[in-house]
């Protein structure tokens, strides 16, 4: 193979563009993920640079965890969802979601790698973590087994992916790795529910059951990620192959519209539950319904699931879920800090919070991530394989 | 071994934010960075509304939910009953302070909590966060027990002023800030209390007189509902009272 390795930097940018070939769209995806990626890094590390963690809007009196925190989880989740997605064929038999499970394998790990990115920036000591973490073995904090069983999971979602881009789908070691993945990420995303859930002074978080709502709301935005990113490969349905195309017009949309059947009762449910109750803290969700955002995300779930239902494409509701989850998230983890604990006794109302021009970067820069490795993926990867090539 | 407790009379405080400047000045706070803070709020509405203070400073708990939560084990309690941060050891997620029920800690890089900052007019050219011109001995920093002016991105407390207490003669039952060989191992906030509405003492010893005060005039704990146990007593008598309640408009 002729290969000769760029001298300058715009040589190899050009040669990055040029390896898509006819590939138009996943080359345009690219041109754009990188170049926001690179502009985004630039501005974040300049204001960290410069201002440190100042930068963030977060606060000792105010929001603690901000919307860096709500995009890890709303990735990491993402990522939990896309193995069920892949899982699917995987580890449960159903076939026909095998023309997508690599792919969803290897977005599964982009969106890992999104969240990741996004809390490295928000911690104070990202490196220190690395050894300070493990060796520090505190089994009674839920963040603990969160770091254990999300890095063994990206390990294990990594030899996944080496097995079946060697064309080993079905050996006793490709599937025990794709169980082992499997469990580890309903383990994982289990200690992120605990991480929330565990904390008995905020109602909003508190309760056994946040993690089996992160549960439902990780398959949902798994699977409407699945979707959009199957669209993004081929452009339209015409131009999928046939088991692809079933695939998008029966199982996949009929799981997406039951999964956001069981998200929208839940989500009710939590809202009902947390107007009517009367502890302190869950006063938020007399906050959260008077805001625009709440009814833009009930509109649009509530879209999408009618959508749905009349069998129209899935990729509209798959981007209108994307976005409502989103919103979800920042109500969730936003919203459990807005009532002022004891300290904020004099605070005569909710503690207010708006993103800061730096955070909102990395929310982008975390979106970049994802697709840039989608188009690399697609340009190298054979993200379409599956056991029948 | 002793457990350090301290009690507040909340018939005796005044509310004069003595023990805040005090504190502040002792172990190099930022302004607005008030480890031991006295909380302004309102209580009633017209005609019958009042204005109340409480002193809080960290609850040093048996139980701390801050320890529990952190990834690293850099929040630990000593065996004297103090909870405390290991700066070496933090890596600034937080999540001690989302855990934490009284709102008693602090990140040190964030937007400025009084301006001007502090970080800016008083900067630092080596690990430390800031560089005031008044400051504890280097010898007192002591950055495992969270003591002195802390590096960057790592989340600070009250230390019940470690560096003083754990110098003190072993068997001791109470710091009491008016005995002068106990006063420089007496904590900041205790020494300064102008109506001696702070007692410092060990818990364990029921001779002490934090346990006697605990004891005669039914010392309570603040959020004593959530479990975890704090070693900061209140006594109120009839002319105080511990706030049940965060001050914010509630359903009926």
């Amino acid at each position: 193979m002729n290969f000769t390795y760029p001298k300058t930097v715009s040589e190899a940018f050009s040669a990055a563009f040029k390896m898509f070939g006819e590939n138009y769209r996943a080359a345009n995806v690219w041109r754009l993920s990188v170049a926001a990626l690179a502009a985004t890094l630039a501005f974040v590390f300049y204001k960290l640079l410069t201002e440190g963690h100042a930068t963030f809007n977060t606060g000792s009196d105010g929001i603690t965890w901000g919307l860096l925190v709500v995009v890890y989880a709303f990735f990491v989740l993402t990522s939990t969802g896309l193995t069920f997605v892949a899982s699917m064929a995987m580890v449960f038999g159903f076939k026909e979601f095998y023309p997508i499970a690599k792919r969803c394998i290897w977005v599964a790990v982009l969106t890992l790698l999104a969240g990741f990115a996004a809390l490295a920036l928000e911690l104070g000591h990202p490196f220190r973590m690395l050894w300070a973490v493990p060796l520090g073995v505190q089994t009674h904090s839920p963040m603990f087994w969160m770091g254990v069983f999300y890095s063994a999971y990206l390990v294990f979602l990594l030899l996944k992916f080496q097995k079946v881009s060697g064309g080993d789908w079905t050996s006793g070691t490709s599937k025990a790795l794709g169980i082992i993945s499997f469990g580890t990420v309903v383990i994982a995303h289990g200690m992120l529910g605990g991480l929330f859930g565990a904390i008995a002074i905020r109602p909003m978080w508190f309760g056994p059951l946040i993690p089996v709502y992160f549960l439902l709301t990780a398959a949902l935005s798994g699977a409407a990620f699945a979707i959009m990113i199957t669209y993004l490969t081929y452009g339209g349905e015409q131009a999928m192959p046939d088991k692809v195309r079933s695939l998008m017009r029966g199982a996949m949309p009929k799981a997406f519209a039951a999964v956001l059947g069981i998200v929208l009762v839940a989500t009710l449910s939590r809202t009902g539950i947390g107007l009517w109750s009367n502890i302190d803290g869950l006063q938020v969700w007399g906050h959260v319904v008077h805001t625009s955002w709440f009814w833009i995300e009930m509109a649009l779930m509530f879209g999408a699931f009618a959508m749905l239902l009349m069998g129209g494409g899935a990729l509209f509701p798959a981007l209108m879920v994307i976005a409502a989850l989103f919103i979800g998230r920042y109500e969730f983890v936003i919203g459990g800090q807005m009532v002022p604990l004891f300290k904020g006794t004099w605070v005569p109302g909710l503690i207010e919070y708006a993103p800061s021009m730096t955070e909102w970067m990395i929310v982008v820069m975390s979106f970049a991530i994802v697709f840039a490795g989608w188009a690399f993926g697609e340009r190298t990867l054979n993200l379409g394989a599956s056991p029948q090539d | 071994m002793a457990k350090w407790g301290m009690v507040i009379d909340l018939e005796k405080c005044v509310g004069c934010q003595a023990c805040t400047v005090a504190c502040g000045m002792e172990n190099n706070r930022l302004p607005g960075e008030m480890w031991q803070d006295v909380i302004f709020y309102s209580e009633g509405t017209y005609p019958s509304a009042q204005l109340k203070w409480f002193p809080r400073p960290c609850q040093h708990c048996e139980h701390p939910s801050c320890m529990a939560v952190c990834p690293t084990g850099a929040t630990y309690k000593t065996e004297d009953g103090v909870v405390l941060i290991d700066w070496d050891k933090c890596i600034g997620c937080k999540y001690c302070m989302i855990a934490c029920p009284y709102g008693v800690r602090f990140y040190t890089d964030e937007k400025p909590l009084v301006a001007p900052d502090m970080r800016k007019v008083h900067e630092s050219h080596d690990e430390h966060s800031w560089n005031p011109p008044w400051k504890m001995p280097d010898a007192r920093e002591d950055w495992k027990h969270g003591v002195g002016i802390q590096p960057h991105d790592v989340v600070s407390k009250c230390t019940f002023c470690y560096h003083r207490i754990s110098k003190a003669p072993k068997g001791t039952p109470d710091l009491d800030p008016q005995d002068p060989k106990l006063r420089e191992f007496t904590p900041a906030c205790v020494v300064t209390c102008a109506p001696g509405a702070r007692f410092f003492g060990d818990l364990s010893n029921p001779e002490s007189v934090v346990s006697r005060l605990i004891g005669d005039k039914r010392g309570v704990r603040l959020l004593d509902e959530l479990g975890n146990k704090p070693q900061v007593y209140y006594v109120t008598g009839d002319g105080g009272a511990v706030p049940s309640t965060r001050a914010f408009n509630k359903k009926s």
